[in-house]
């Protein structure tokens, strides 16, 4: 019963797109170390990302595969140029910090591959919302990168000052990245499968009151 | 000392360990050494190969098209992704089969993309001009690099999938804090 609600949301959770999948983690790494960078790449990840896919879902299926590989990311790298033309007017630091990293969101492995993979697979509607949520579940990971990488590496928030005593300063760097991305992963593991134990024992729990 | 200054160099300017660019595909490909070597050597041509389109790219559009850059990059690496497939599959079936996967996971790989975007700004930012060979160089040399990293990780990949790492560690976490821990070690390098 519950298997169509797991597969809609479960791009946020379940099978998280940078946690679980370990897609689109170079921008994550590189340049989540402060909110402002992490939310001009939540910008353009999501809107690049949807309308990507979006259209790409009208290319025809009986073309070989590597076409459509080529037409996704020609779609991709076309949607690209008014979200950047927008976002030098919403968040002009941030794309000179971001540097390479923000054209890179527009060939992601979620247009590029997993288009073909998962969301073609499933009807419109399903894949929009399933696409919404997996999109989402990468905006909540650079978020927490972002607010928890910059609390710890400068002791702020959004470039304002909090009370810190103790900042770790290489927790800024690529290293520090791979470090807190690595430990966040195996977090998120964990209380993933604590989760399915959780729910395992309860379902036990029912077959056996209804026995 | 010659090798020992380039392995440096290497390492220090690694496109995986000082820049995260297509660590999702080398974790993938590190499970065994005959998938390593087919992705680091398709990605080695497409970066090298990507290096020269990028050079011919900024050449003849220049700073007008900047904003059009990537639909460009994109285009070229269209091109070399069909050329490449066509190479192969003129040289036997059995070639074009064996290879074809490590193709397309290359193609669009951040780790080419990423390569043709750096050496782009680094000859931007450089004051010297970069020739057609200064391109195609550097591009080899991050296909290089790639391998190396895939090597370093290669050598840990059955320690850090053992069950002596905890369950929740045991995989891509332990080998992203592996990965931090050695890029932090070519840090120091630089």
């Amino acid at each position: 019963m519950n298997k169509p609600k797991n597969t809609l949301t479960s791009g946020f959770l379940g099978d998280n797109t940078v946690l679980s999948g370990l897609m689109v983690i170079s921008p994550v790494i590189m340049c989540g170390d402060t909110l402002k960078n992490a939310l001009a790449l939540v910008y353009a990840f999501s809107l690049i990302t949807f309308f990507s896919v979006m259209i790409s879902s009208f290319v025809p299926k009986r073309l070989p595969y590597a076409v459509k590989i080529i037409i996704y990311a020609v779609i991709s790298a076309l949607i690209y140029i008014p979200v950047k033309l927008l976002a030098q007017e919403i968040y002009p630091e941030a794309i000179g910090r971001t540097g390479i990293y923000f054209p890179l969101l527009a060939v992601n492995s979620l247009i590029v591959h997993q288009t073909e993979a998962k969301f073609f697979r499933m009807r419109k509607l399903e894949m929009t919302g399933s696409l919404v949520f997996y999109i989402l579940g990468f905006d909540a990971v650079m978020l927490l990168t972002g607010v928890i990488r910059e609390l710890f590496a400068y002791g702020t928030v959004y470039n304002r000052m909090v009370d810190m005593n103790t900042l770790i300063s290489g927790i800024a760097q690529p290293f520090g990245g791979f470090i807190f991305l690595g430990l966040l992963c195996g977090i998120y593991r964990k209380i993933r499968s604590m989760a399915a134990a959780n729910e395992n024992a309860e379902k036990e729990a029912e077959n056996v009151s209804d026995n | 000392m010659f090798l020992i200054t380039e392995l440096i160099a290497l390492l220090a300017a690694n496109l995986i360990l000082m820049q995260a660019l297509g660590t999702s595909t080398l974790f993938i490909a590190a499970g065994s050494s005959r998938n390593l070597i087919g992705t680091a050597s398709v990605i080695t041509v497409f970066t090298t190969a990507g290096s020269a389109a990028a050079y011919l790219i900024n050449r003849f559009t220049g700073q007008k098209y900047s904003d059009f850059l990537l639909l460009f990059y994109v285009l070229a690496v269209g091109i070399l992704y069909i050329i490449l497939l066509a190479v192969f599959y003129l040289a036997g079936k059995n070639k074009f089969e064996q290879s074809r996967k490590y193709i397309h996971i290359s193609a669009y790989n951040c780790a080419v993309m990423g390569t043709i975007f750096t050496i782009s700004d680094k000859a931007g930012l450089s004051a010297e001009n970069f020739s057609l060979l200064d391109y195609v160089t550097c591009g080899f040399e991050a296909g290089i690099g790639f391998i190396l990293a895939a090597f370093i990780l290669t050598a840990a990949y059955r320690k850090l999938n053992s069950s002596k790492v905890p369950s929740s560690f045991r995989g891509f976490p332990a080998m992203l804090v592996y990965l931090g821990i050695i890029s932090m070690a070519v840090y120091s390098l630089k």
